[in-house]
């Protein structure tokens, strides 16, 4: 079982309410999706493992038993090529889960037309495999969903 | 072994809306699907969003998709445009 943890502070809102058809339909994996807190946050691993993938924009995390977590950090923000996103770590660093990975604004993605509305997903998992999702305010690092 | 190249044709690459679409129709047949670049490197699994987007194929680059068995000729044909689609 694999704990995920909150990358960031806000509202747990379910992928349904993903303004993404790729993320809202499940296409992606199970998982949730956080309404973030606006103002300046530091974006952190939600599990402990390995960056597999660090885009400014989303990374996805590796834990030793194999299983990837993908945080992304607003939608369609791959169009701003890394803009108003700050690296905190590199791409094969070892990660702690909590670990500081991207520093963000969602306020400022929002003022930039885009949702700031950041998915947390199961990659690889069946639909059942996610339990426990939470619901409401969030902190970053708290206890996000179980992954069996 | 059928085998397909393609050209991936999204601004994103093989990543979100594209690999996400490849993986669910890969997902669909009975066979083995691997994915590997033109340039060389061990293939991934074509069903493994994970595997995909660890591949971390740009816009622009090619990839090969292989396949084998009764109805991997369509498959094929289908994965392989969804990569060229931009």
């Amino acid at each position: 079982m694999t704990t995920v943890l909150a990358p960031v502070e806000g509202a747990a809102v379910g992928l349904a309410a993903v303004p993404d058809p790729v993320f809202s339909a499940g296409m992606v994996g199970p998982g949730t999706a956080i309404d973030p807190m606006r103002g300046p946050l530091e974006a952190v691993a939600p599990i402990a493992g390995k960056i597999m993938k660090l885009h400014p924009h989303a990374y996805v995390i590796v834990g030793d038993d194999g299983k990837g977590v993908l945080v992304h950090l607003g939608i369609d923000t791959v169009q701003l090529k890394g803009k108003g996103f700050q690296l905190l770590a590199a791409e094969g660093d070892r990660v702690t889960a909590g670990q500081p990975v991207v520093a963000w604004d969602p306020a400022a993605i929002e003022a930039g037309g885009r949702s700031p509305v950041c998915p947390v997903v199961a990659l690889d998992a069946v639909a059942g495999a996610v339990t426990g999702v939470a619901l409401g305010t969030v902190h970053a690092g708290d206890e996000l969903f179980q992954w069996a | 072994m059928g085998e397909r190249k393609a050209t991936v044709a999204a601004e994103v690459g093989l990543h979100a809306r594209p690999a996400a679409t490849f993986v669910q129709t890969a997902m669909k047949a009975p066979m083995d699907i691997s994915v590997s670049k033109a340039t060389g490197g061990d293939p991934v699994n074509g069903k493994s969003i994970l595997q995909i987007m660890g591949l971390d194929v740009r816009q622009g680059e090619t990839i090969v998709i292989r396949a084998e068995g009764e109805g991997s000729e369509e498959i094929l044909d289908q994965l392989a445009s969804i990569a060229a689609t931009p």
